[in-house]
């Protein structure tokens, strides 16, 4: 019985690391695998095959996937910029003051309950109007609006956590509000900052909804892109799948980082430790 | 006078420009909203009213808009064939990926729950899909799920001989949305679930051993009530986003075999159609009913926090 349930657990943990990480692994499997093998039916083709640089030809040939690559890191980079600069001060004016006494932190969470659409409607004959469709400005403005919610709702659970005794000796000293915020706050909650902006970042570079309906050649996304391997005759599984294990690429690096803060960060500040 | 009187109690100098205003100690707190605030203004209030406008007039492109008072939403409510079947099917999605994500991930969390060899490892690998776009997801999901070719039928048939399941067919495709965005979500349940458990008190649950209390006693009367605001914050965020749900129905049925939902409607009807009057009616009619079940979760959530009685 002793030894026995160490080895349930392997198994139980096997199988779940298994079940989270297969089909990610399966992007870069069919990645490189030829055509004729992607669609095969019979069983040994599966893991079987030769490997081959097909699927990645197509995609530098036939698409402007270094392109979309480059406008999806553009778009997300400049938005997460411009949430963090103004989610940070209205979290700490939330989470030290309790502005607005809790609705109007409700309203601005409330925002990613808006249907996507909403917005994307008001605005889709604006933009066409004041050329913005198909921009760069234009989706990063969609991106920050998306985000700035969520971004001020995790960064006030950090704020929370910073005793207010900590700030009124900060200003006997002389420092005033604003300096407090720069000096002595934010220092403190870096950690929480960074990870605010890594999943920002993340929830940027993986936006389909606004990208694929603001956006068709110029300013035009990865995801986008991806979508666009589904033609009117099939889905072009192979080189979809290529593009996608370039696309992921980022997010996995963002995982990297982001793993020894995750437990941190999704407590909201919820539960005091 | 009077207001050089509430101006010296604000702690605002005399004769100061506007910037001693926004840094004085009573409007500070405002000041540091104002770039929210503006936001608010021009992406939600905007279209807001620009929907409220329209769902009382038709609309089409190059033609007159004219009013038609509550006609839209009459159209709409009536429509038995294309708006019940579309709400009824977010709400199977809804309440699918929130059981399978819970039970999953609390499962998961407790099983994780404790020190082992490699734990950042694993903990980090459970993780990924959460991080992977959604995009990609249902499309690595959808060929996985062909009926010939597909990893799934072929393991199914191949190796354990049971029948092919026709995943994106007419009643199935639905479950199999539910399964790819549970597969994708249930990390986030797992990881604020995991943090929870790590935060509990030790001595609660070292008297209730002692007092030899059963492992499932102690967790449906200790673990479970002190993990009930979490429980609640993964409800009320996974809510919103799940009525939201857009990318997986791109990047497999594209609204058919019955897996439209309210958002697909409003999708097709405002950007394939351009009927924006209609649009409008059916997006006021989504957002009213996300902010009433979020508000009925929120209310909940404040109360098991105490900051409400």
């Amino acid at each position: 019985m002793k030894t026995l349930k160490p080895v349930l657990f392997w198994i139980a943990v096997v199988l779940v690391v298994f079940l989270f990480i297969f089909p990610i692994l399966w992007i870069f499997v069919t990645a490189f695998k030829l055509r004729a093998d992607i669609l095969s039916v019979s069983m040994g083709k599966l893991l079987f095959f030769t490997p081959s640089l097909e699927s990645f030809e197509h995609v530098f040939t036939y698409t402007t996937i270094v392109r979309e690559l480059a406008n999806s890191a553009i778009i997300s980079v400049s938005a997460t910029v411009l949430v963090m600069l103004f989610a940070l001060p209205a979290a700490y004016s939330f989470a030290r003051w309790n502005t607005g006494g809790g609705h109007l932190l409700f309203v601005t969470l409330s925002t990613r309950m808006f249907p996507g659409f909403l917005a994307a409607m008001a605005y889709f004959f604006v933009y066409k109007d004041i050329a913005l469709m198909d921009t760069h400005l234009g989706l990063m403005l969609f991106f920050y609006y998306f985000n700035i919610s969520f971004a001020t709702f995790l960064l006030y659970g950090f704020f929370r956590e910073i005793a207010p005794e900590l700030e009124q000796a900060a200003m006997i000293d002389g420092y005033s509000r604003f300096d407090v915020l720069r000096k002595v706050v934010i220092p403190l909650i870096l950690p929480g900052v960074a990870i605010t902006a890594v999943f920002v970042l993340v929830f940027n570079w993986n936006e389909f909804l606004f990208s694929v309906l603001f956006t068709k050649i110029n300013a035009r996304t990865v995801a986008v892109g991806l979508a666009m391997f589904w033609g009117s005759i099939e889905i072009q599984w192979g080189p979809m799948c290529a593009a996608a294990s370039m696309a992921v690429l980022p997010t996995l690096a963002a995982a990297w980082f982001m793993q020894r803060y995750i437990v941190r960060g999704l407590t909201f500040g919820a539960v005091k430790g | 006078m009077v207001t050089n009187v509430a101006e010296a109690e604000a702690g605002i100098p005399k004769n100061k420009g506007f910037w001693d205003v926004l840094l004085s100690e009573k409007y500070f707190r405002w000041t540091l909203l104002i770039p929210l605030l503006v936001t608010l203004a021009v992406f939600m209030l905007y279209p807001m009213f620009f929907a409220i406008y329209y769902s009382f007039h038709t609309f089409a492109p190059g033609k007159p808009t004219f009013f038609v008072g509550l006609e839209n939403f009459r159209y709409v409510l009536h429509d038995t064939r294309v708006f019940w079947p579309a709400l009824f099917a977010m709400f199977k999605i809804l309440v699918g990926c929130l059981t399978v994500e819970l039970v999953l991930g609390m499962s998961v969390a407790l099983l994780l729950n404790r020190e082992f060899k490699g734990q950042n490892v694993v903990r980090g690998l459970c993780l990924l899909p959460l991080l992977i776009s959604p995009l990609v997801v249902s499309l690595v999901w959808n060929y996985l799920l062909q009926y010939d070719y597909g990893l799934v039928n072929q393991v199914l048939n191949g190796m354990i001989h049971l029948p092919k399941i026709n995943w994106w067919g007419k009643n199935m495709a639905i479950i199999s949305i539910i399964l790819l965005t549970s597969w994708q979500w249930t990390p986030f349940a797992i990881f604020v679930l995991l943090a929870g458990l790590r935060s509990l008190p030790r001595d609660a649950f070292e008297a209730a051993t002692v007092d030899g209390s059963t492992s499932w006693y102690t967790f449906r009367r200790l673990t479970l009530p002190m993990l009930s605001p979490l429980i609640l914050i993964i409800i009320m965020l996974r809510t919103m986003w799940l009525m939201r749900i857009f990318d997986p129905l791109y990047a497999t049925t594209r609204g058919g075999a019955g897996t439209e939902t309210l958002d697909w409607v409003i999708f097709r009807v405002v950007f394939m159609y351009f009927d924006l009057g209609q649009g409008s009616a059916l997006s006021i009619i989504s957002l009213f009913i996300t902010i009433i079940l979020s508000f009925i979760v929120f209310r909940l959530l404040m109360k098991s926090l105490g900051v409400i009685k």
